[in-house]
């Protein structure tokens, strides 16, 4: 009596398993048509951004018109502040300071140069981007830089916005 | 017997008790009703069918492929649907991306491809099965209306072949574009209308943009649709008829047989009773010797069917790659240019009755596109009310009275075969006979 | 109590069923197998593994991973190249062997990749991400790498990796002179010093004795017709045999055999090749000419000869083949000797009259006189007249030689 039973259980296991397997290879295949409709190469403008060698950036304020990015540089210390006023998307001016100041700006110190003066509707941003007055509701964005892998250019993300404490030190 | 908790009988439906995640354990003969009636996917089955029904050498379960194949299909053209562009600037690229860089794609693709081709055969030999058992006759039994359930089956012949024609213009490459300029071309010939039928087809004079969106839109939704909605008639139909016709069969041939007298059944006083027990001679279908319940035994069967064709298939098609020719260009025709293959018996027929005597031409488009396939769809069509066996031979595989029809149905698929071969194989450059032996002259295809 | 009814088939089918499963299975692990098994995957290892022993572990860190592509929308080309080439723009490997090697600077100013892409300028099939399917060695893909594997595998004589200029071409093709496309600039060199256009029509100028070649280069290679063709049978190969020899390949033609060494038979197939549509928007073409634009000399020279004595030549399209040195005519191609004693040149070596000759022409003046230009019997008339005129100026012009 024991036999037959301990065959049949094996057996019956066996079965089991493989049905089971099955299930759940199906559901393997839906998954594999659901991973297919996730795009491997995008197709839209592309985010990162070569700006040139640091070299070629001077110390204080570059202006990239067709990035519409504030490019600042303090000795080897780089950061970018975006150009696009936050109120309704023009390009905002940068207007120099009589003197530079110092602040501290995200828990570093920053050398303020600059502030920002929207021309559309007169919104103004001190030299952090921070908004002071005017109709523009948020700050300017900040947006990581990096120096690219190959060549040593300056790239610029702009798909990845940074807090206040971004600093890149080439 | 096992002594899981039943959960409580649903109102609605008294002496319906409904399983939490339906199983395929009944525990008794009216445990596997209710699971075929409390189900709304399984409602198209019987709470019982007949062991002949089941058998594999009866009907080879063709139907079943093909409706598994048809299910296939779906599945594999869904994620397509998002993937494919049907703009004549993006298709090609979209096909190129959909091979190399989605993921999974090329083999989503070859899916989709390898399906529709054995789509077409599992059609075509399930209506040869059906043709040789004779099964679009009515049986015996009251209310029967087989020969409509074939109706619609060549309908859903035509339906296949269309959607597969639709399909294949899709890739928007050469061998696309030109096989449906020769199968619209064909289209042309028929008499009156034929101009219009294929402009109507083209959405236009040329094959352009407007061809490709209308046959796009018609190979998503309006043929599978139509498909689909078939497919739902067929099966109540089988269902209405008594099921398939091998049950028929059985009915028609059994012969009374001795049953001891079952404990739980009552029997009338027409019970005939010989010797001192009482006896019970039984003549029926719902015996059952003769029955099995429909879950779990039809429908494992049908798993079987389904998963067994998904599994082949899903083999297959990692190691069948889609063919991807030249983009499409309507300056350069290939050399040959051919209908996709299920149409090459109609091409080769159309290539062999054009016949120039002089400066006279016998449209071969006319007879071999039109008149020819149009004479063999209205026969197949129509066959179930010139048939003139009886009916006591429905469901049996080449029986004596039907031997002349078998007979001529072989030779017509021989031909049909004979002439797709030579279509395929033996037809090269400018449409020259190159014998198995002879080699095709190289087309040079590099600047 | 409830039955349930004997059945015979769970014995053979379960089993069958779970055999499904497994098949099943294995067909999960096929396909993503074959999803897995493309060479970009190894390059990209493989390049890793080149940066981490030059540069360090850091700098291959920032290597990228995954499918790159470079999708440029106005051309509509999607360049996946730079999946397995990644070192483009990485200093330093300079030297190493592809796919690893950094492409050299100079072409990438004026033609940057983000606006060109790579397949514009290289060919091959940029859709794919395996070898032979980018370089486009497939059957189905008619444009091939141009690379100088390809230069050696059709023989080129002189620079092996000449062959992409022929793409260079498909936007300069209205240059006089492109820099760094050198077999190309012989070729039209050769176009202009023999004639081409006599009976050609060349970027929408020329005759029409032969084919008109604005497009030619547009042609699939199954329309040409290599049976007469030894040797490799690719549409190149065609080209160079029929330079060197027209009637050889292309029996009807009228075509004169200009004795072109090998070097400048391919030259001129490679400019053939490359005249083709450039669907480009006009900002790619800035700065190349748009039309064949002739130097002020040539312009001068054209206003002079098509005002002066000999203008009715000019003007009916003899001055094509036939120079007419007594009016100070200059055929752009010396095919027919010169006009000015026509009148006694034809009579020796035909033994006919020009009067004769007209009517009822032999050789290429048949085909000419039949095809390209039909003088009506009046034409003919002035002809003869002209013929007479510029032969009585020859007679003067011998006489004051000899004295």
């Amino acid at each position: 009596m024991s036999e037959p039973t301990k065959k049949n259980d094996r057996r019956d296991f066996l079965i089991k398993l493989g049905t089971g397997a099955g299930v759940c290879a199906l559901g393997i295949q839906g998954l594999a048509s659901a991973r297919s409709l996730m795009p491997n190469v995008s197709y839209d403008a592309p985010t990162t951004v070569k700006l040139g060698p640091p070299a070629e950036f001077p110390d204080g304020l570059k202006f990239l018109a067709d990035e519409r990015l504030f490019i600042f540089r303090d000795g080897n210390t780089f950061h970018a502040v975006s150009a696009v006023c936050t109120h309704l998307g023009c390009t905002v001016r940068a207007e120099a300071l009589p003197r530079p100041e110092t602040a501290t700006v995200g828990g570093a110190p920053l050398k303020l140069t600059h502030k920002f003066i929207c021309p559309c509707h007169g919104s103004q941003y001190a030299g952090d981007g921070t908004n002071i007055s005017g109709p523009a509701p948020k700050p300017l964005s900040w947006y990581r830089l990096s120096v690219a892998g190959d060549d040593g250019q300056l790239v610029v993300d702009l798909a990845d916005e940074v807090d206040r404490d971004f600093r890149l030190t080439v | 017997m096992t002594m899981t908790p039943t959960p409580a009988p649903h109102p609605e439906a008294p002496g319906v008790r409904p399983r939490r995640f339906w199983s395929v354990t009944p525990r008794s003969d009216r445990d596997a009703g209710d699971a075929i009636t409390s189900n709304f996917m399984l409602h198209a089955f019987p709470a019982k069918v007949s062991k002949a029904s089941m058998a594999w050498s009866y009907s080879f379960w063709l139907g079943t492929i093909t409706a598994a194949l048809f299910l296939l299909l779906t599945l594999s053209g869904l994620p397509l649907m998002f993937l494919y562009v049907p703009s004549v600037e993006r298709a090609y690229q979209s096909v190129k991306d959909i091979e190399y860089v989605i993921t999974f794609g090329s083999w989503i693709r070859a899916v989709h491809r390898i399906a529709a081709h054995a789509m077409v055969v599992a059609v075509v030999l399930h209506l040869a099965r059906v043709f040789f058992t004779g099964a679009y006759k009515n049986g015996i039994a009251r209310g029967q209306h087989r020969e409509w359930n074939w109706v619609i089956g060549v309908v859903m012949l035509l339906l296949t072949l269309f959607l597969s024609f639709t399909g294949y213009l899709l890739p928007w490459d050469q061998l696309a574009f030109w096989a449906v300029t020769v199968g619209t071309n064909i289209a042309s010939a028929i008499p009156w209308v034929g101009a219009q039928v294929r402009e109507l087809l083209i959405g236009g004079r040329e094959i352009e943009q407007a061809t490709l969106i209308r046959f796009y839109a018609l190979h998503i939704i309006v043929l599978p649709g139509a498909l689909g909605g078939l497919f739902a008639y067929h099966m109540w139909r089988v269902r209405k008829d008594g099921g398939l016709a091998r049950a028929d069969r059985e009915e028609i041939t059994e012969v009374a047989r001795q049953v001891s007298p079952s404990p739980t059944k009552t029997y009338t006083l027409l019970g005939v009773t010989t010797g001192t027990a009482p006896t019970v001679t039984a003549r029926s279908l719902e015996a059952p010797n003769t029955t099995v319940n429909a879950v779990p035994d039809l429908t494992r069967r049908a798993m079987i069917a389904t998963l067994g064709t998904f599994a082949v298939i899903s083999i297959l098609a990692v190691f069948i790659a889609s063919p991807l020719e030249e983009p499409a260009n309507a300056l350069i025709t290939p050399n040959p240019a051919k209908a996709p293959w299920y149409f090459l018996w109609l091409q080769e027929i159309v290539t062999d009755t054009t016949i120039h005597m002089g400066s006279f031409t016998i449209n071969g488009a006319f007879i071999g596109g039109v008149i020819l396939p149009g004479v063999l769809i209205g026969l197949l069509t129509v066959w179930p009310w010139l048939d003139r066996s009886p009916s006591a031979v429905t469901g049996e595989w080449f029986p004596r009275a039907r031997r002349t029809q078998n007979l001529v149905f072989i030779l017509v698929m021989v031909a049909i075969l004979l002439l797709t071969y030579v279509g395929m194989e033996m037809r090269g450059p400018y449409w020259q006979i190159y014998w198995p032996w002879e080699t095709w002259p190289s087309m040079p295809g590099r600047i | 109590m409830e039955q349930r009814t004997n059945s015979p088939y769970p014995r053979i089918d379960r089993p069958m069923l779970a055999i499904i499963g497994v098949f099943l299975v294995l067909s999960c692990v096929l396909f993503f197998a074959s999803d897995r098994d493309h060479d970009w995957r190894y390059y990209q290892a493989a390049f890793k593994g080149e940066v981490a022993t030059q540069f360090g572990q850091e700098r291959a860190a920032q290597v990228t991973t995954g499918i790159q592509q470079i999708w440029v929308a106005d051309l509509g080309r999607a360049d996946r190249c730079i999946t397995c080439h990644q070192a483009v723009s990485w200093k330093g490997f300079e030297n190493a062997e592809e796919p690893f090697r950094t492409h050299p600077l100079e072409p990438l100013k004026a033609h940057p990749i983000e606006k060109f892409g790579c397949t514009s300028c290289h060919g091959g099939q940029g859709w794919a991400v395996d070898v032979i399917e980018a370089h486009g060695e497939v059957a189905h893909w008619e444009e091939p790498l141009l690379s100088r594997a390809l230069g050696e595998d059709y023989s080129l004589s002189g620079n092996k990796g000449a062959l992409i200029q022929m793409n260079c071409n498909i936007c300069h093709r209205y240059d006089r002179e492109t820099k760094g496309a050198d077999a190309i600039n012989l070729a039209k060199r050769l176009v202009d010093e023999k004639g081409c256009r006599a009976c050609h029509v060349i970027n929408n100028r020329g005759g029409r004795i032969g084919p008109d070649l604005t497009r030619v280069g547009e042609k699939a290679p199954e329309q040409y017709d290599y049976s007469r063709l030894s040797g490799q049978k690719t549409a190149f190969a065609w080209h160079v045999a029929h330079f060197k020899n027209p009637k050889e390949v292309s029996t009807d033609s009228t075509m004169p055999v200009f004795g072109f060494n090998t070097e400048q038979a391919q030259a001129l197939a490679m400019l053939v090749l490359s005249w083709r549509p450039a669907d480009v928007p006009a900002a790619y073409l800035a700065g190349a000419p748009r039309t064949d634009v002739p130097t002020p000399e040539q312009a001068a020279e054209e206003l002079r000869m098509r005002t002066g004595p000999g203008k009715w030549f000019v003007e009916t399209g003899c001055a094509t083949c036939h120079s007419i040195q007594v009016y100070g005519v200059k055929a752009p191609a010396q095919i027919g000797p010169d006009l000015s004693n026509a009148v006694e040149d034809v009579q020796s070596r035909f033994g006919r009259t020009i009067d004769d000759f007209l009517r009822e022409p032999t050789g290429t003046m048949s085909v000419v006189l039949s095809r390209q230009i039909i003088l009506t019997p009046e034409q003919k008339a002035i002809a003869i007249q002209k013929l007479r005129e510029a032969f009585a100026v020859y007679q003067k012009q011998q006489a004051e030689k000899e004295r």
